[in-house]
């Protein structure tokens, strides 16, 4: 259980969508302040409805909602739209065949998808009956294990009925039909594509093997298999998580006894299907897989932890002791924990030397962006500034982990122009970002390093190593920054430069 | 009635009006949509296009009215307006134009009545509709193009005769944009010709206000560039022809000669130009000739393209490498008779063998017709395999390049394993360039 998900309820399955985030819990998207005033705000719950005089374009949660089962093996995914709907497909395939590579998972088929290619006519007339064709097509034409279909605003908004189609052709074809209902205009937080996916995911692809008494029971073998049941773990992991995090978390709970599975993204289907079989779902990223992980427990009562993002020393070590509790492992964490900081601060001596007194802001996921901050406290640095593409409860807890609580917080999906301006008076001497903001950033002078990265480590005691490694070699060499800042331009008019740009956000009226 | 499309090697329109205002010098697109349509329409292009990245107000950085349901239900005109006023407060451009997407369109926003409303002496904004359900981003690239032509382009009745305007590079879906259009007018200006490039190197909105003194549209495309060279046509009275674009020596000099004849210059003069470049192209390709010829490098082309790349690639392989162009499998949305009329286009190849051209929407069906354009091997003692083959396409072919035992380079939309600044493929230089790539991968595992 958590203190985060307190009084939050998991049994929407019934209903053909996930709810949208700004229904199912309170959250925001639009604020600007500092820590104590996002305490303060978020207390009073006025931030939710704020909006903005100028907007800049933020994420679609069809695209994290497919990201997330595109991953799976040997699956099709169906797009169901115009051929602009999960098009970014084509700049992500190649990242994907990748990351296949990474994880060493199969790469014997490419990344497929299929638009519905949605016209004027289907508009007007509906546009189940290709959604029918492309469907037996990727049946036809790949076997694959599960058909997942993404239904995007065109069908939303026209009210096309995929569910009845999906509904019957599931028992017609070999391959499982999945719908995901993430339709873009539905949700301003690009955060509900996790809860739509998974939606459809624990709708459809989750069937546990059904047991039977033995015929012959064995006492010892029944017990051996007890023993091992009671050991296992899902390890929840994201779009974000790195093979490098995956083996370092895997490591540490090994370490602890535990035998870790990690799930969802890039598992089969038969793996997923089977992910209520653990003694423990463990997250580690509350704003993506709540929604998930509350649900297995509501259905097969597996208990769950989602506590904090495992960046850093002090949440790995939070992170850690919340599991070892769970299997009643208090002493043994302790001292695990008391081997892996001495060795890690040893090795960070270096780095902190190099760091500390430096500024650093850091944008993106809320909960990454807070553990992130601290990490880099942790070293020396003074955190100046944090942009959270959103707020909510999941985050809250976190406010209190940076030192300085009159640090600037622009609660902003993207939105670089606010940002921009937030910087241009910080200067801080390191930018953490999302992918999409390091360019501008660079544009402004300041050297970055990627919030997240297929390729790097970035969590547990391994990642905190591989941040500070990282940062302190960006400041090695600043040259690529302080020669773009003086050629190339940003879009802006002086007078935005010199305006508060939180002026930008609309508060609600209470 | 269209079908649905496997891994479509595009967007839509209003990723095409997205992906074609960010190639405009200083121009900056205002989105009326959903939240996620500009950032993801404009990512694609900044990721699968060789990674050209946001650009001057790209990604990110676009303006955009992100419609929520609340909207859908009570109309988004306001939320546009007050988005269109803060826009040009905040960003620094020559040009903002307002394009939409599906669900303000389906709710029936007038966008380009609320953008006509809006007055400012300093701020030229312009609006068109583009959403998804239009088409293809071809759809986008009109929309845009023929509304600056018909809104912006100043009407002069005095036409240059040595002035013609250049339609059908598409941006973003021509990998190599920006090259492409240098080098066309680089040869161009040895002939005293100027060209109107709109995506160019010093390109300005001042500029293509005054491309009504055209003489000419030369549109590089048999389907795209159309719809905008029409409103040169009616609206500035400039007549338009289409030529394929000048990949390589062959095509360049057909280009050239169409070109010169169609504004009066003189044969001479053209001859006098090619014979320079021919000159220059092979003291360079001289020196491929050890390692063309020792290694055996000539190979089965198998060419996977749009239609503006198709015909000119083949003939760059056929004609200039020496290639055996095997099979052209085109991928555009086209109807029947523009297929029939661009499959007589490989009837001018010059190589004793003509290529098999099939037309195929789906990306996963081209192996399927490579296989079905070769004699099945039954395990035949003695086997003439389709082989050595070299496939030239998008990066999406990469595995059936490796499935076939192909050499292989990308050169079409989308290219994720390759960054491309100015390199282009047209003209002399290009064909050398091109010729530089195909080699370099042909031998990058030494």
């Amino acid at each position: 259980m958590s203190k985060l998900t307190e009084g939050l309820t998991y049994d929407y399955l019934s209903a053909e969508a996930a709810p949208t985030r700004e229904a199912r819990i309170e959250t925001c998207n639009a604020f600007g302040g500092s820590c104590n005033s996002l305490r303060t705000g978020m207390g009073t719950g006025c931030s939710k409805n704020n909006s903005r005089k100028f907007a800049q374009g933020g994420g679609c949660q069809l695209n994290l909602a497919l990201g997330i089962v595109s991953s799976f093996q040997n699956v099709v995914v169906i797009i169901h739209g115009p051929l602009g709907c999960g098009s970014n497909n084509l700049g992500r395939a190649g990242t994907r065949k990748t990351a296949r590579i990474l994880k060493q998972r199969p790469t014997t088929t490419d990344t497929i998808w299929i638009q519905t290619n949605l016209d004027d006519t289907d508009v007007i007339t509906g546009g189940i009956e290709k959604l029918r064709q492309a469907v037996l097509y990727a049946e036809q034409e790949y076997r694959p294990d599960a058909i997942i279909i993404g239904n995007s605003c065109v069908p939303g908004i026209i009210g096309d009925d995929i569910d009845t189609l999906l509904n019957e052709l599931d028992g017609q074809i070999a391959a499982k039909v999945v719908p995901i209902h993430c339709e873009g205009f539905k949700s301003k937080y690009v955060a509900t594509g996790y809860d739509s996916a998974y939606h459809g995911v624990l709708k459809k692809m989750v069937e546990p093997i059904q047991r039977y008494e033995k015929a012959l029971p064995n006492e010892l073998a029944d017990s051996n298999e007890k023993y091992r049941h009671s050991k296992i773990v899902n390890l929840f992991n994201v779009g974000s998580t790195s093979y490098g995090d995956e083996v370092e978390l895997s490591r540490l709970l090994t370490a602890l006894g535990l035998e870790v599975r990690v799930l969802p993204l890039y598992s089969s289907v038969e793996e997923i299907s089977r992910i209520s079989e653990a003694a423990l779902n463990i997250s580690i990223c509350a704003t993506h897989d709540d929604y998930l992980l509350g649900h297995l427990k509501e259905r097969f009562g597996t208990e769950y932890i989602i506590d904090t993002l495992p960046i850093g020393i002090k949440n790995t070590n939070q992170w850690l002791r919340v599991i070892a509790k769970f299997f009643k492992l208090e002493k043994e964490v302790e001292k695990l924990i008391a081997i892996e900081t001495a060795q890690l601060e040893e090795a960070l001596e270096p780095f902190k030397k190099v760091l500390k007194g430096k500024s650093v802001f850091v944008g993106g996921g809320e909960t990454r962006i807070f553990t992130t901050g601290e990490l880099y406290q942790s070293l020396g640095m003074r955190v100046v500034g944090l942009k959270p593409h959103n707020f909510d409860r999941f985050a809250i807890p976190m406010i209190d982990s940076i030192d300085d609580q009159e640090a600037v917080i622009d609660v902003a999906p993207g939105q670089p122009a606010e940002e921009l301006v937030i910087l241009s008076r910080l200067k801080p001497d390191l930018y953490v970002g999302h992918a999409q903001a390091n360019a501008w950033i660079t544009k402004l002078g300041i050297p970055t390093v990627p919030l997240f990265g297929q390729s790097f480590n970035y969590m547990g005691y391994s990642g905190a190593f591989e941040l500070a490694r990282k940062a302190a070699r960006v400041l090695k060499n600043t040259s690529l920054s302080r020669k773009i800042v003086s050629n190339v331009a940003l879009p802006f008019r002086p007078i935005w430069f010199e305006s508060n740009p939180f002026d930008n956000i609309k508060e609600a009226k209470v | 009635m269209s079908t649905f499309i496997e891994r479509a090697k595009v967007t839509c329109a209003l990723g095409g009006a997205i992906v074609t205002l960010s190639a405009l010098p200083k121009a900056v697109p205002i989105v009326h949509a959903s939240g996620g349509c500009a950032g993801t329409l404009s990512g694609t292009y900044n990721l699968a296009s060789g990674y050209k990245g946001s650009g001057y107000c790209g990604g990110t950085m676009i303006p955009t009215s992100n419609i929520v349901e609340n909207d859908i239900v009570f109309g988004g005109e306001e939320r546009l307006e007050e988005q269109i006023i803060n826009t040009v407060k905040i960003i620094d451009a020559d040009l903002y134009f307002v394009v939409t997407g599906c669900q303000v369109e389906i709710i029936g926003d007038d966008a380009v009545g609320v953008t006509h409303r809006y007055k400012d002496d300093k701020a030229t904004v312009l609006a068109a509709n583009t959403p998804g359900f239009l088409g293809d981003s071809f759809k986008g690239y009109e929309a845009v193009l023929s509304t600056i032509a018909a809104e912006l382009v100043e009407k002069k009745d005095v036409k240059d005769k040595k002035t013609i305007t250049i339609l059908g590079i598409v941006p973003g879906q021509d990998v190599f944009y920006r090259g492409n259009i240098r080098e066309i007018e680089r040869l161009l200006n040895q002939l005293g010709i100027k060209a109107n490039t709109f995506f160019g190197d010093g390109e300005t909105i001042e500029k293509i206000r005054n491309y009504g003194d055209a003489s000419l549209t030369v549109v590089l495309s048999e389907n795209y560039g159309i719809e905008t060279a029409r409103v040169f046509e009616q609206i500035h009275q400039i007549p338009y022809i289409t030529a394929d674009l000048p990949i390589g020596a062959s095509r360049t000099d057909a280009f050239l000669h169409k070109i010169g004849e169609r504004l009066g210059i003189e044969p001479a003069e053209i001859e006098a130009l090619l014979a320079k470049e021919r000159k220059y192209y092979y003291s360079y390709i001289e020196r491929i000739l050890d390692i063309y010829t020792d290694l055996d490098f000539q190979r089965y082309a198998i060419i996977s393209a749009d239609t503006n790349y198709a015909f000119p690639l083949t003939s760059f392989l056929a004609d200039d490498l020496g290639w055996i162009p095997h099979i052209v499998v085109i991928h555009d949305d086209i109807d029947d008779l523009r297929k029939k009329e661009y499959e007589l286009k490989f009837k001018q190849l010059g190589s004793e063998t003509k290529p098999k051209v099939v037309f195929e929407l789906q990306a996963g069906q081209l192996l399927n017709h490579v296989r079905k354009s070769w004699k099945y091997n039954q395990n035949d003692k003695y086997f003439d395999a389709l082989s050595p083959a070299f496939l030239v396409g998008s990066s999406l072919e990469a595995s059936v390049a490796q499935k076939l035992g192909a050499g292989f380079l990308p050169v079409v939309f989308p290219i994720t394993n390759r960054a491309v600044l100015d390199r282009g493929y047209t003209g002399y230089k290009g064909g050398l360039t091109l010729t530089e790539d195909i080699i370099s991968a042909l031998v990058s595992d030494r």
